[in-house]
C-alpha cells in the first residue's frame, strides 16, 4: 500500500469523484436516505423532504467542506494538508464535470423539496439556508478562503 | 519548480477532449494519422454488443507500422460492480469513523502512534487524519503484503508461517514455514531466481576472486574489470553501441533522468509511469506533461501543441522534448504502443526514453525486450533503459544508447559520482544469465526458457478468460492483472489463495484507482505446466467463491457458442 506506486497520480484523492459508479453511487444513496425517512411513521411528507434536503446538506459540507487532508500520505510532502476535498478535487481546476455534478445536484434536491413543501414558508427560509451552505463554499473564489480562520488548520 | 499539477492537468484534459480538427480519436488510441493504408478488420465475434463499453483493442493487420497483431483489452468495470464498491467503502469508512470513536474513548486499544500528554497544545506531530486509511483499511489486510520469505523466490518458496492475534497490528512468528507455495507474484519471468546451476556457481566463484562489496563509486576506485565486461555485454544484447549499469533500479531513473534534462525542457509522460520515472521528473525541474495511457492522439496533440506554442510565457522553443513511456506497464499489463511513438518521435524530433524495467527479456522472440517484439531498430529509441531484476535474476539498472550518451552519463549521472558501484556476484549473475539468453554460453537453455514463458503467458491468459475474470492488459504480457474491484475481496483473495498453498500478490486504492483493485499474476519460465493448472483450479474455485468471474464477454468455449452456425447471425450489422 502506497500512494501512487502504480500511476503517476500525486494525490489519489483529485480523481475519487470521477471513478466509475460514483455518481450513481451518490444519486443512489440520496434516495436510499430519502426512503428511510420515508419509512419513519407519523412524519409528513414535506417535513420529509425538508429534512432529506438538510441532512443531505449537513453530510455535504461536512464531507467536502470541512474535513481535510488526505488520509494517506501522499508523496508531495503534503500539499494538500490543508486543503479540503472539494479544493482538492481536479487538482483545483474549476468547472469540471465531477465539480459541476455536485453543484447542480443540491439545487435540484432544492427544488423538488420546494415543490413537496408546498412553498410553505418555514420550509423554505430553512431549505435556502441550508442550500446556501453548501453552495457557497463551491464558489470559485472562495477556493482555499477560510472565513474568520475557522477550519484554518 | 515544474508547473502546478493544476495546469498539467488542464493541458492533458483539455487537449485530449476537444480536438480542434473534428477528429474524434480511434477507440483504440492509436492516431489515426499514422495508419494511412490501414484496413478495417472486423471483429471475429459472432455477437458484438455495441451497448457494453469495453474497450478491445486490435489494429489491423495489414498495417505497415505493426509486424503482429496488437491485442490489448481493458473490459470496463460493470456499472453494479462499481455501485457496490464504493457502498464497500462508505461501510468501511463509517466504521472506521466508528472505531476511531471508540478508541478515542479508551474502549478500544490505541495503536498507532500518539503524542506525549504534555505536548498536547503544541502542533500537532501526528495528524490522526492522515493515517485514517492506514488505520482502518490497510490495517486489516496487512498479513497480504510483506510476507516473509526464507527460500529463493522460484517457481515455488516458502513462507513463513505468521499469525497474529490483535487484527494485525503485530505479528508472531511460531517458527514453522509454509513449504512450496506456489510463487505468482515474483517477477522471475525467466527463471533465473535460483541457487543452484551456472549462474549461480560463477558468481559464487566470483565472490572468492572478487569479495562481495567494492567500497568506491564508479568514477573514483570501483571500476572493476566486470563492470566493463558486463557493460559491454549489455551493449551486445541491446544491440546499441554502449550502456551503463547502475545498482538500483529505481535510483536508475530517478537519478539519471535529471542528468538528462532540466529546466526549459519538456517532458511528456505517460499517465501510469512509475514513482521512478515521475520522481526523476519532478527532480529534474523539468516541464511535466501527461498523457493518456497509451493514447497516441492526446501524444501527437500534446507534441505537436508543444512545438507549435513553445514555453509556457516566453514561447521560447522547448531545448529538448523527452516522452517517457514504459515497455510493459506493470500495473496494467499492456504494452506501449511502440512503432507508433517512434514515427511520431521521428516526425516532431523529440527524444525518447524507454523503460524496459518489465519487458527486458520478457518479451521478444530473442528476449531483447519490446523493441525486438515489435521488430524495430534499437538505434531508433534515444535512451533505453532496464533493470536487471525482473528476468536476469540479478539487482540493478542499465541504461544503454549511443556512445556519446553514456560517456556524457559517466560524468554526470548522480548514480555513477556517489552511489557505490555494483557487487560482483551480482554482476557475474547478469553476465551468465545474459549469455545463456543470447545463447552464448553453447545450450539452448535461454531459448528454451524464452519460449516456455510465451506458452505459459498464453496459456495462462487464455483460461483465465475462459473461466470468465475480467483481465487487462496485451495477450503477449507476462504480468496478468485480474480485477477484484471490492475492498473486501482484496482481503479475501490473497488469504484464500495462500490457504491453498499459493501466494498472489494483490493491490488496492491508493496504489490503484478507487475502484479498479486487483491480484497481479507474474508467469515465469519456471513454472511448469502442472504448476499453472494447479494454480488456475485454485483461482477459479477461489473466484466461484468469492464471485470474481465479473467478465460479461462470451468466451470461445462458451458452450451455447457450439450450438449455432457461425452463419447464423451474419445478417446483424456489426
Amino acid at each position: 500500500m502506497n500512494v501512487g506506486t502504480a500511476h503517476s497520480e500525486v494525490n489519489p484523492n483529485t480523481r475519487v469523484m470521477n471513478s466509475r459508479g460514483m455518481w450513481l453511487s451518490y444519486t443512489l444513496s440520496i434516495g436510499l436516505l430519502h426512503l428511510i425517512l420515508l419509512s419513519i411513521p407519523f412524519v409528513s411528507v414535506p417535513v420529509v423532504w425538508t429534512l432529506t434536503n438538510m441532512i443531505h446538506n449537513l453530510c455535504m459540507y461536512l464531507l467536502l467542506h470541512t474535513v481535510k487532508g488526505t488520509p494517506f500520505q501522499t508523496p508531495d510532502q503534503g500539499k494538500a494538508r490543508l486543503l479540503t476535498h472539494w479544493e482538492q478535487m481536479d487538482y483545483g481546476v474549476q468547472f469540471t464535470a465531477s465539480r459541476k455534478f455536485l453543484t447542480v445536484t443540491p439545487i435540484v434536491l432544492y427544488l423538488l423539496t420546494s415543490f413537496y413543501t408546498k412553498y410553505d414558508r418555514v420550509h423554505f427560509v430553512v431549505n435556502t439556508v441550508s442550500l446556501l451552505t453548501v453552495l457557497i463554499p463551491k464558489l470559485p473564489q472562495l477556493h482555499g478562503v477560510r472565513i474568520f480562520g475557522i477550519n484554518k488548520y | 519548480m515544474a508547473e502546478s499539477p493544476a495546469t498539467k492537468e488542464a493541458d492533458g484534459e483539455e487537449v485530449c477532449r476537444s480536438l480542434k480538427n473534428g477528429l474524434k480519436p480511434e477507440r483504440n488510441g492509436s492516431a489515426r494519422s499514422l495508419h494511412r493504408n490501414r484496413k478495417r478488420q472486423n471483429d471475429r465475434r459472432c455477437q458484438a454488443d455495441e451497448e457494453e463499453e469495453e474497450e478491445e483493442e486490435t489494429t489491423p493487420q495489414h498495417d505497415s507500422l505493426y509486424s503482429r497483431p496488437f491485442t490489448e483489452s481493458f473490459e470496463e468495470t460493470p456499472m453494479l460492480v462499481a455501485v457496490l464498491t464504493n457502498v464497500g467503502y462508505v461501510i468501511l469508512i463509517i466504521f472506521g469513523y466508528l472505531r476511531d470513536l471508540l478508541r478515542h474513548w479508551k474502549i478500544e486499544q490505541r495503536h498507532i502512534a500518539r503524542e506525549k500528554e504534555e505536548q498536547k497544545d503544541f502542533v500537532p506531530l501526528y495528524r490522526d487524519f492522515q493515517n485514517f486509511y492506514t488505520r482502518n483499511l490497510y490495517m486489516r489486510i496487512r498479513d497480504n503484503w510483506n510476507r516473509p520469505i526464507c527460500s529463493v523466490p522460484g517457481a515455488k518458496m516458502d513462507l513463513m508461517d505468521r499469525t497474529s492475534h490483535d487484527y494485525n497490528w503485530t505479528f508472531e512468528y511460531n517458527g514453522r514455514t509454509m513449504k512450496d507455495v506456489i510463487n505468482l507474484g515474483s517477477y522471475n519471468y525467466l527463471g533465473f531466481a535460483e541457487n543452484t546451476g551456472p549462474c549461480a556457481d560463477s558468481a559464487a566463484q566470483v565472490v572468492r576472486t572478487y569479495g562481495i562489496g567494492v567500497a568506491s563509486t564508479r568514477q573514483e576506485i570501483g571500476n572493476l574489470d566486470k563492470h566493463e565486461e558486463m557493460e559491454k555485454q549489455v551493449a551486445k544484447f541491446l544491440g546499441v553501441e554502449s550502456a551503463m549499469a547502475f545498482g538500483m533500479g529505481f535510483a536508475t531513473n530517478s537519478m539519471n533522468i535529471p542528468a538528462l534534462v532540466g529546466k526549459g525542457c519538456l517532458i511528456l509522460s505517460d499517465e501510469l509511469n512509475h514513482t521512478s520515472l515521475v520522481l526523476g521528473a519532478r527532480l529534474s525541474g523539468a516541464t511535466i506533461r501527461v498523457f493518456k495511457h497509451n493514447n497516441m492522439q492526446c501524444l501527437e496533440k500534446l507534441l505537436s501543441e508543444a512545438i507549435i506554442y513553445g514555453q509556457p510565457r516566453t514561447h521560447r522553443p522547448w531545448k529538448k522534448i523527452l516522452i517517457v513511456v514504459e515497455g510493459i506497464y506493470s500495473m496494467e499489463g499492456s504494452i506501449v504502443r511502440l512503432p507508433e511513438v517512434i514515427t511520431l518521435k521521428k516526425r516532431y524530433k523529440a527524444y525518447l526514453y524507454l523503460d524496459e524495467a518489465h519487458s527486458i527479456g520478457a518479451l521478444g522472440h530473442r528476449g531483447r525486450g519490446v523493441v525486438d517484439y515489435f521488430d524495430l531498430d534499437p538505434r531508433d529509441v534515444d535512451v533505453l533503459m532496464g533493470t536487471f531484476t525482473k528476468s536476469f535474476g540479478a539487482a540493478g539498472g542499465y541504461i544503454a544508447g549511443k556512445r556519446e550518451l553514456i560517456e556524457y552519463l559517466r560524468s554526470h549521472s548522480h548514480s555513477a559520482v556517489y552511489a557505490a558501484s555494483m557487487s560482483p556476484p551480482v554482476v557475474e549473475q547478469i553476465i551468465t544469465s545474459m549469455k545463456c539468453i543470447m545463447g552464448d554460453d553453447g545450450t539452448s537453455i535461454g531459448c528454451k526458457r524464452l519460449q516456455q514463458l510465451a506458452e505459459n503467458t498464453t496459456y495462462f491468459r487464455r483460461r483465465l478468460r475462459e473461466m470468465g475474470f475480467i483481465i487487462y492488459g496485451n495477450d503477449d504480457s507476462p504480468v496478468i492483472p485480474m480485477m477484484l474491484y471490492m475492498p473486501a475481496k482484496i482481503g479475501a483473495f490473497g488469504r484464500e489463495m495462500l490457504k491453498k498453498n499459493i501466494g498472489v500478490v494483490v493491490v488496492g486504492f491508493p496504489a490503484t484507482s478507487l475502484v479498479e483493485s486487483r491480484a497481479r499474476f507474474c508467469i515465469s519460465a519456471a513454472h511448469s505446466k502442472e504448476i499453472l493448472d494447479t494454480a488456475l483450479s485454485a483461482i477459479s474455485e477461489v473466484g466461484d467463491v468469492l464471485q470474481l468471474k465479473y467478465s460479461r464477454r462470451l468466451t470461445q468455449n462458451a458452450p451455447s457458442a457450439h450450438l449455432f452456425a457461425e452463419n447464423m447471425f451474419e445478417d446483424i450489422d456489426d
